[in-house]
């Protein structure tokens, strides 16, 4: 387990919700419902957090959920208690995930790898946890590449990456580092927030 | 953009008012006769310092990525207008404050702008990219 990134989403775990709640999670809210439309089969849920994307999900699913904050996951219970379903909440970090090869029809994320310490890494590690021909779909902030943009980020992640998220990560790009098979990416504001879908080759 | 009615006169009321207070406090730091280069860099930082702060605020109400980048843009480019009209010319500052918060529009339509060219999906094939 990686301590320091442990003990940073410890830290601002009871402040979480104020930080990152109502308005992102109103405005994300329609494009996340899509997203977890597609649920189906074995599911792992990446970085579950506080939960605030748990009223997204569809009812019904079993749903395996990880996160490297024991106090992330103890703010999350109401709502996972709330679930009209199963969730399965462990504490487990991505680079060092103890699920065996070939577990997961589906890997879902959201907003999770502007926080992995070593992304390519972790992608590698949910690729191997994915059945082949399993599904990535994730919905997260990246970097810009267009100047105004791309330069904020720059001086926003030199700010947020001793508290919180990265803001210039290259998440297309590590998802095809990381071996999978782009499928469809779809910019939601400029081509920051976006969903991403791709497959784990066959 | 969002179409959503709350969202759409919340990110044109974030922009306006970043936009109104970069230009006064353009106003009120910047002397006539400064150096004009300096005047740009330092009041363009001074704007995404102003639009950053009140993306806190603003963010907790109207989202992240989508209130933070429009603001910090938004305040860079007042901050660049009104300081440089402000090291050039005397001007009062309801008139610095005016044409900061003109500011604040022009940039988030253009975000809109912007963002209508780049939103939207882009498929991949297994052989060949589309």
């Amino acid at each position: 387990m990686d301590a320091i990134t442990q003990a940073k989403w410890d830290k601002v775990a009871p402040n979480f919700d104020v930080m990152a709640g109502r308005g992102a999670e109103d405005r994300w809210q329609p494009s996340k419902e899509t997203l977890f439309s597609h649920m189906e089969g074995k599911i792992l849920f990446l970085a579950l957090g506080t939960g605030l994307d748990i009223p997204t999900f569809p009812n019904g699913k079993t749903i395996t959920a990880i996160d490297i904050s024991s106090k992330m996951l103890e703010v999350a219970q109401p709502r996972l208690a709330a679930y009209d379903g199963e969730i399965q909440a462990q504490l487990m970090d991505v680079h060092d995930m103890s699920f065996e090869d070939n577990s997961f029809d589906q890997v879902f994320t959201s907003c999770t790898f502007c926080s992995v310490p070593r992304p390519v890494d972790g992608l590698r590690q949910l690729r191997r946890v994915l059945k082949p021909g399993g599904e990535l779909f994730m919905f997260e902030h990246t970097g810009s590449s267009y100047y105004p943009f791309k330069s904020m980020m720059n001086l926003m992640t030199i700010l947020t990456s001793k508290i919180g998220p990265d803001m210039n990560r290259t998440t297309v790009a590590n998802v095809e580092e990381a071996g999978f098979q782009l499928r469809e990416v779809n910019n939601l504001f400029l081509d920051v927030v976006k969903i991403i879908k791709a497959v784990n080759p066959c | 953009m969002d179409s959503r009615l709350y969202f759409v006169f919340g990110d044109l009321a974030g922009n306006v008012l970043v936009g109104l207070l970069v230009g006064w406090l353009c106003w009120a730091i910047v002397g006539t006769g400064w150096n004009m280069f300096f005047t740009m860099l330092f009041t363009m930082a001074v704007g995404m310092i102003v639009g950053l702060v009140l993306f806190f605020p603003l963010g907790i109400l109207f989202g992240a990525m989508e209130v933070m980048l429009p603001l910090m843009f938004t305040g860079m480019v007042s901050g660049m207008v009104v300081g440089m009209w402000c090291a050039m010319a005397p001007i009062g500052a309801a008139t610095a404050s005016f044409y900061g918060a003109i500011c604040g529009l022009v940039c988030i339509v253009a975000i809109w702008v912007i963002n209508t060219a780049l939103r939207g999906p882009r498929t991949y094939g297994t052989e060949e990219r589309s």
